[in-house]
């Protein structure tokens, strides 16, 4: 059960944060996260057109052979996405804890600029307290 | 567990097979030449003689006569066929057809090709995030999930199912070692590398169809 990393997209595609905690995954440049969350942005765009009963949401669960996605849609168009394990069951409750961090020590932060890179250290401080090294049993 | 849809592409990328169970939205025909001849009749563009190709293909259950009320369109009323309608729509006898449901809003080739860029891109992700040879297995919205299941030849079987499925990997598995290899690669009229036609036969709908419905979760 392990949490490999944590992106959060604005609603325009681009990659706000993005950390990594247990090892598991490739080692990616910055850029190459860039272009990843830009991908995701459009993928989960069209797996709501592609329902075969009416509208949809978007993809909510990502599975590999190794890991899963779980991407988080708030109502303003903000992605929370959540690399873990795919025997982690607990990715829902902890992207919900993000947002409420996201919420305390982003959105109330004078200084961020809404949709822009977040270079917050009380938001590191709390995803840490709340991650840890992303490694439980 | 509700099954809606099948997709199978090649390694051209082309969409070579296509089968429905409860698709909800009606399905829009596909333009004339976007689509390969014998991936499906039900998606087929409208050709003139309608009236003389008549269901060699459908299955069993044809879906036109589905009871479920779902109706893939082959004939939509409004658009000028020379055949009559209910040379199209052999099994409504009853005159006039059911109202026509909401379509999908996209034609069938282009719903296709977003199935698979969806794939395709998801897959280079999975692939790129975690640094070895990984596959995508599945993913999962509200309303449905897409198990993808690929050969080493190049082969995508795709399926789409209601969202609380387990992994229909084995199934997929299952539809190639069953009835593609049976009724496809096995079968000398058919060929299955070209980029001009699908691999739409009777044996392999009716025998793709036996397989999946008689699996014990199937709706």
């Amino acid at each position: 059960m392990a949490i490999f990393g944590l992106w959060v997209i604005n609603k325009a595609g681009g990659l706000v944060y993005q950390r990594s905690f247990a090892d598991g995954l490739a080692h990616l440049t910055s850029n190459e996260y860039l272009v990843l969350a830009g991908t995701l942005h459009g993928i989960h765009a069209i797996t709501s057109r592609l329902s075969p009963t009416g509208t949809s949401s978007g993809a909510h669960v990502i599975e590999a052979e190794t890991f899963k996605m779980t991407i988080f849609l708030t109502a303003t168009g903000t992605k929370f996405v959540l690399l873990t394990s795919l025997s982690d069951q607990t990715a829902d409750s902890v992207l919900q804890k993000i947002y409420e961090a996201y919420a305390d020590a982003v959105m109330k932060n004078p200084f961020q600029t809404p949709e822009m890179p977040i270079r917050s250290e009380g938001f590191d401080a709390r995803i840490s307290t709340l991650i840890g090294s992303g490694v439980s049993t | 567990m509700t099954i809606y849809s099948l997709y199978i592409y090649d390694r051209h990328c082309n969409c070579i097979y296509y089968q429905d169970w409860h698709r909800v939205k009606r399905l829009k025909p596909a333009v004339e030449g976007n689509i390969l001849p014998g991936v499906s009749r039900a998606v087929a563009p409208h050709s003139s003689d309608t009236a003389a190709s008549q269901s060699a293909f459908g299955t069993p259950r044809n879906t036109l006569s589905s009871s479920s009320g779902v109706v893939v369109a082959l004939g939509d009323v409004t658009t000028s066929i020379s055949s009559p309608t209910t040379g199209v729509m052999p099994i409504s006898s009853v005159a006039p057809p059911p109202p026509p449901q909401p379509t999908s809003g996209l034609p069938f080739d282009e719903e296709a090709k977003l199935v698979y860029g969806v794939i395709l891109s998801l897959r280079h992700m999975v692939k790129k995030l975690s640094g070895r040879e990984e596959h995508f297995v599945a993913y999962r919205t509200s309303t449905y999930k897409l198990h993808l299941y690929e050969t080493l030849s190049g082969y995508k079987f795709v399926i789409l199912t209601d969202p609380q499925a387990d992994s229909l990997r084995f199934v997929l598995r299952q539809l190639y070692t069953g009835p593609f290899l049976e009724y496809v690669v096995r079968n000398p009229l058919l060929d299955m590398d070209s980029r001009e036609h699908g691999i739409d036969n009777e044996h392999f709908r009716s025998g793709t169809d036996r397989l999946l419905r008689g699996l014990p979760f199937f709706n």
